[in-house]
């Protein structure tokens, strides 16, 4: 099979022409020629021989000759002057002469013709003779196509030359027979009397398939004579693109060539296209210079002719790098394994990757590294058996690719190159309950090295401990150490790693093995303690399960014995469960002992003496803990010679009661008692026992809390008594449960207050309604809350506090009884008053009845008489007589309406005697402004006390509205604003007044009041300068009379409906009663 | 040994793969089992809807295969009609011929060229470990492509087995394998091995049609 690769002509040839291999090269000696010319003076001027010169080819032999006169011929007889035998006949005009020695020599030439003859003589020396090697005869030229490399191959003909001599060697390279001289180079050889065969090598840039080349080679002493030519022709192949497959660094020149009969159009590689070069014939070349880095596949060089392609597949890749972090080490002392990174990639794959051979020069011994498919830069290895005996080993690593080779060297001692495989096989067996033997297996044959092993304990409670051992290495694999100092009856978990005593690199760790170790007998006896039963017959023993550091095992049973002088009690095998037992017993002095058993054994016995030491001298203390303890101390008792032991319970308990214990040395004074089952806000019982002569005393009692919180419940409380004026308050106490610390005291707060209005509001808040007792001595239960008002409801609320806070509130309402005695003047008062003035009444009615009868009820009416019909009566008479309801001609008036609004409002009632400005100022300033002027047609009211303000012509008057929003009255003003302005507030004013500011009345107003009592004008007339509105019609406004007193001309007004006053009576809620009149108000 | 076949490059298929492999296996294990159907119209379907499957991967290998070549043959659009490999033979062939040729004729060249195929298809998969040593798809693609020539030819021997029509012996098409083969022929002989295998696949596919019309269930 083949690629078809030419489309013309069934056959193909690679050359155009054939490669002549003839070699018609010869040796060729520049010859030296020693000539010595003396020609005689009187010589011959024709006839004789001359010109006389010699040269030779090896320098044994002197060729001389000499040129004949011509038309002369005939013998020659040379003849060397003073040597024997030394005459030599020619026929010709040469002779071969021996090599003369250095120096002149007498040479003389007797041409012998017919009858005469002709002599010369000539003078001959070494110096004048010349040397022309011999043509030098190339024995082999040689082409190397797949690296474009020449081989030639002569023969120096060394045996030829009598003694030793450089020779320098000119060789050329030509193309298209001598005409191109591609490359000329010399080399220089020495001639050692033998003949020798010279090699050189070239490579050539064109692949050698892509053109004829021509070698000439020559020697040189002086002479430039050329020797032959040898000429070659490629050999056949089917392939017309040169070189092929050929693997070249990155970076390179390099030239392709393409030998065809067809017209090549495109050169390429890769993508790239490329210049063409042409050479002989079709043929063309191309120069890529720096080339690239390959793919895997290498890279196409691609030549395209008209209707075909060829092509060449170049591998561009880098040399092997220096194989990099070289390590060698044993996992056995079996076998070496040597480790390495590559390093930079060469970018070559496949045969062209990069082969490794380790070769180990003390036993010349060597492994090949099998080539990777794909190469990586991971780590390499190699692995090398290790030879008996050798502990030192010289590697050198070879890194070799078609590019070129790198190596790196490692010296080790292996068997300090130790990596040891993972231990596996773990086994642990029993020495005893503290000791185990803890066996594994480690393949490899370490006889020669000790072992380090790590030994990790794992403990149950995760303590680990490391134990370094060292083992002898055996030669089967298997090891095996004891491991002591364990505690018994403990889950231990054990792993290992090795390596060896001169510490290379640790194994991996073993997989974990765990082990139990045995049980031992228990190291003690259980913690014991004991109660007499209430009712004094029964000991009652406790004893705590033993930790397990001091169990050693699995606790199966207990054994309790008392025993006396006279007898002994024992209870044997009480299951582990149960830590308590009961024995009756008289009260003698007995000695408890406990003995906890194990499948190991028995426990030492702890023991107790059962008898109380009774102390008269006991107190309850309190004591308060700290949260999560509580300290407990006491005074130190040399008396006391075994322990002390606190035992503790919860108050609520029935006794007897024991939750727990805890034993102190006899030299201490202090203890802090903790425990898992303290709950805050629990009340507990202590009780401190010193142990004296081997009995029991308590020394003190305390009850304390671990920490104290507030109560969860009210003092149950009830009122026992209540009067006119107090309250007896009575309360019980809170259970101790309930209370949740040390009581502190109550607080016991009361108000005024019905159950529906005033609900439960903070009492914390300090409203300053509410009184607070705080009653601080707890034995106090009962309470008089004196200085009540009668007949009025009060809010009672107690709670208790301890330290840990306040506890809820329970509240109660009370209603103290009414007041008797003031119930009774509060109604013999009224009806008094009301008799008296009735009887005063009927006495003025009786004595005026004739006025009255004449004024109220006359006879015969007299118009006159009639309020309604006197209608500005005054005003009539004054003026006009009696033109009532006279209509005047309705001149305008100008009104001033005062909006004032802010200002005007704070003027009421009580302002009428007690006139007050609140702002002066404001309001005249804003009298100007606010003046408006409105067309008016006025009920003309004027003043008696003329206004300089006001228009005296009587045209127009001036009416100032107020408008009076509110009708309360803030407090009263100071006096001096009154004087400052007297008449600034006046406006309208109500008809009555009552006296609440009676402190800053002035006289002038009490002149009012008095001329007024009973209907009271409206206002004080003399403050007044403007007229109401109100009055709808006047009928003279000329009058400057104005009639006060008529209801028919002032309008006046009275707010019938009073203010509500906080303070009035009816915020009590219960109604008006003369009983108000007696009680404070709550704020007093 | 000088071959020209006129023919372009073939467009690139649809490369869905809508047959299961568990069909694919179906279809391989077929033939050989025991008890040959005495009707031709079986093997012919399962020989077609062989040849189907392969049709649509025939352009996947092709475009696979020149992509790993690197440049000119993973240009886009590289194509070389003008190279050929005497011991393939094209798939070419006027359709006047085509048509007149008989049913044994039909099946034996087709038969004929996909033994070649696979000694070749095996011959391209060793050129490029060397190669292409890291390109597992690559050489994936080459070994499901060998097993699949070698399905169809084991289908086509149960077709003329129930025509009645001589297997022709197995032979060694590649003859002496020049071993000495520079890697741009290797490339070469690659590309023209892929090639063919499509354009012999597509003419299975329209010789078995044509006896499946021919030989109807």
């Amino acid at each position: 099979m083949d690629v078809s690769s030419c489309l013309r002509g069934p056959s193909w040839m690679v050359g155009s022409k054939r490669m002549r291999m003839a070699s018609n090269f010869r040796w060729l000696l520049s010859t030296l020629i020693l000539l010595y010319l003396m020609k005689q003076v009187n010589s011959q001027k024709k006839g004789t021989p001359r010109d006389f010169k010699c040269k030779t080819q090896n320098l044994q032999v002197w060729n001389c000759s000499w040129k004949a006169p011509p038309g002369h011929d005939g013998v020659y007889k040379v003849c060397i002057e003073n040597r024997p035998h030394s005459c030599y006949q020619s026929e010709k005009g040469n002779v071969k002469i021996p090599r003369l020695p250095p120096g002149d020599h007498e040479i003389t030439i007797n041409l012998s013709r017919g009858l005469g003859s002709s002599m010369s003589k000539f003078l001959l020396n070494e110096k004048n003779v010349y040397f022309t090697p011999e043509t030098p005869e190339i024995l082999t030229l040689s082409a190397d196509f797949p690296t474009s490399t020449l081989h030639l191959k002569w023969n120096d003909k060394g045996s030829v030359y009598p003694h030793h001599s450089d020779v320098i060697w000119e060789i050329k390279i030509l193309h298209k027979e001598n005409t191109e001289i591609i490359k000329l180079i010399t080399h220089n050889t020495t001639l050692t009397g033998k003949d020798t065969v010279h090699h050189w090598s070239w490579t050539s840039d064109l692949p050698l398939e892509c053109a004829t080349h021509y070698v000439g080679i020559r020697c040189y002493i002086d002479d430039r004579h050329f020797s032959g030519h040898k000429q070659w022709r490629s050999s056949d192949s089917q392939t017309k693109v040169f070189p092929q497959d050929k693997v070249i660094p990155v970076g390179s020149d390099i030239t392709f060539c393409c030998v065809t009969q067809e017209k090549v159009l495109l050169a390429q590689i890769g993508q790239t296209n490329c210049p063409l070069i042409h050479l002989d014939g079709e043929n063309v070349a191309i120069k890529i210079r720096n080339i690239s880095v390959s793919a895997n596949s290498g890279t196409n060089v691609v030549f395209t002719t008209d209707d075909n392609m060829f092509g060449t597949v170049i591998f561009a890749g880098y040399p092997p790098d220096i194989p990099q972090k070289l390590n060698c080490e044993t996992y056995d002392l079996k076998e070496v394994i040597c480790t390495w990174n590559p390093g930079r990639s060469t970018a070559l794959v496949g045969p062209r990757n990069t082969s490794y051979t380790l070769f180990e020069s003390f036993s010349g011994k060597y492994v090949r590294y099998k080539r990777a498919e794909v190469p990586t830069n991971e780590s390499y290895q190699l692995f090398f058996q290790m030879l008996p005996d050798q502990e030192i080993y010289n590697f050198t690593l070879s890194a070799l690719n078609p590019l070129g080779q790198s190596e790196s060297t490692i010296l080790v001692n292996i068997t300090e190159k130790v990596h040891p495989h993972t231990p596996t096989s773990i086994k642990v067996k029993d020495i005893n309950s503290t000791a185990v033997i803890l066996t594994w297996h480690l393949p490899g044959n370490f006889a020669k090295i000790k072992l380090l092993c790590q030994v990790e304990i794992i403990k149950t409670d995760l303590v680990r401990e490391l134990r370094n051992v060292t083992v002898k290495g055996v030669e089967n694999s298997s090891y095996l150490i004891a491991v002591d100092k364990l505690k018994p009856y403990t889950r231990y978990t054990f792993r290992i790693r090795c390596s060896s005593d001169t510490f290379w690199k640790w194994s991996k760790w073993s997989n974990e093995k765990q082990y139990l170790t045995t049980e031992a007998i228990p190291s003690k006896g259980p913690d014991t303690w004991r109660e007499w039963s209430s009712d004094g017959k029964n000991l009652i023993i406790y004893w705590k399960p033993l930790p397990i550091h001091e169990a050693n095992g699995k606790i199966l049973s207990y054994n309790v014995s008392c025993s006396s002088d006279e007898e002994t009690q024992s209870l044997s095998e009480i299951p582990d469960p149960q830590h308590r037992a009961e024995i009756q017993l008289d009260k003698n002095d007995y000695i408890i002992s406990v003995v906890a058993k194990n499948s190991a054994g028995s426990s030492p016995p702890s023991k107790i003496a059962s008898m109380e030491i009774p102390n008269d001298d006991l107190k309850i203390e309190q004591a308060i803990g700290m949260g999560n303890g509580i300290l407990l101390t006491w005074n130190y008792d040399p008396n006391m010679t075994c322990d002390y032991v606190i035992k503790w319970c919860n108050s609520s308990r029935s006794e007897p009661c024991l939750m727990d214990w805890k034993k102190v040395p006899s030299n201490s004074s202090e203890t802090v008692i903790e425990s898992d089952q303290f709950r805050p806000g629990v009340r507990y019982n202590f009780f401190l026992y010193g142990c004296k002569n081997q009995g029991y005393q308590l020394l003190r009692s305390i009850i304390g809390y671990i920490e104290e919180l507030a109560p969860i419940v009210a003092p149950n409380f009830t009122v026992e008594d209540t009067s006119a004026d107090s309250i007896l308050v009575k309360w019980e106490d809170i259970p101790v449960e309930e209370l949740r610390g040390f009581l502190r005291g109550y607080l016991f707060y009361f108000e005024k207050g019905e159950r529906d209005t005033s609900k439960m509001r903070g009492l914390e808040s300090g409203r300053s309604d509410i009184k607070v007792k705080n009653i601080t001595d707890v034995s106090q239960k009962t309470l008089r809350i004196a200085d009540l008002q009668g007949k009025t409801s009060y809010h009672l609320v107690l709670r208790a506090y301890t330290d840990g806070g306040m506890g809820p509130e329970k509240s109660m309402f009370v209603v103290t009884k009414e007041n008797s005695v003031g119930l009774i003047i509060a109604i013999l008062i009224p009806v008094a008053v009301a008799v008296l003035v009735g009887v005063v009444t009927s006495v003025l009615c009786y004595r005026k009845r004739e006025w009255i009868k004449e004024t109220f009820y006359p006879d015969i009416p007299n118009p006159e008489n009639c309020k309604a019909l006197q209608f500005q009566k005054s005003v009539c008479e004054g003026n006009s007589g009696l033109k009532t309801l006279e209509m005047n001609p309705c001149t305008p008036n100008n009104v001033e309406v005062l909006e004032a609004r802010s200002i005007v409002p704070k003027i009421e009632d009580t302002e009428i005697i007690s006139p007050i400005a609140e702002h002066p100022e404001d309001h005249l300033e804003a009298e100007p402004e606010n003046h408006v002027v409105v067309s008016y047609c006025p009920p003309v009211i004027e003043e008696e006390i003329p206004n300089p303000g006001v228009d005296e012509a009587g045209g127009t008057s001036q009416v100032i509205y107020i408008d009076v929003q509110s009708m309360y009255q803030p407090q009263a003003k100071p006096e001096e604003e009154q004087e400052n302005e007297p008449v600034g507030g006046a406006g309208y004013k109500p008809q009555m007044h009552l006296p609440v500011t009676s402190a800053v009345e002035d006289l002038a107003a009490e002149d009012d009041l008095d001329k007024t009592a009973g209907y009271r004008p409206q206002a004080d007339v003399n403050t007044w300068h403007l007229v109401s509105p109100d009055s709808p019609r006047s009928t003279d406004s000329n009058s400057e009379i104005v009639s006060f007193g008529s209801p028919c001309s002032i309008n006046s007004r009275q707010f019938l409906i009073p203010p509500r006053d906080e303070d009035s009576p009816k915020s009590n809620g219960g109604g008006w009663s003369f009983t108000n009149f007696f009680q404070n108000k709550p704020n007093d | 040994m000088i071959q020209r076949l006129q023919r372009g490059r073939r467009e690139g298929e649809s490369m869905s793969c809508l047959l299961a492999p568990l069909c694919l296996l179906n279809l391989l294990l077929s033939p050989l089992s025991l008890g040959a159907p005495i009707s031709p119209a079986e093997p012919i379907s399962q020989a077609y809807s062989l040849a189907l499957y392969m049709q649509r991967n025939t352009s996947t290998l092709l475009q696979t295969y020149l992509q790993y070549q690197g440049s000119p043959f993973s240009d886009p659009g590289f194509s070389a009609p003008e190279l050929q490999l005497s011991s393939l033979p094209p798939a070419a062939i006027s359709f006047k011929t085509w048509h007149a040729l008989d049913d044994g004729e039909r099946l034996g060249r087709a038969q004929g060229a996909f033994l070649a195929l696979t000694q070749h298809l095996q011959l391209v998969g060793d050129d490029q470990s060397d190669l292409n040593p890291g390109s597992p798809i690559l050489l994936a693609q080459l070994g499901a492509a060998r097993l699949r020539a070698q399905g169809l030819l084991g289908n086509m021997a149960t077709i003329m087995t129930a025509l009645g029509l001589p297997i022709p012996p197995e032979e060694d098409t590649l003859g002496f394998v020049p071993f000495g083969a520079s890697a741009f022929e290797r490339k070469c002989r690659g590309y023209i091995v892929t090639r063919e295998y499509g354009h012999w696949t597509d003419r299975a596919v329209r010789d078995l049609a044509l006896l499946k019309a021919k030989y109807p269930g």
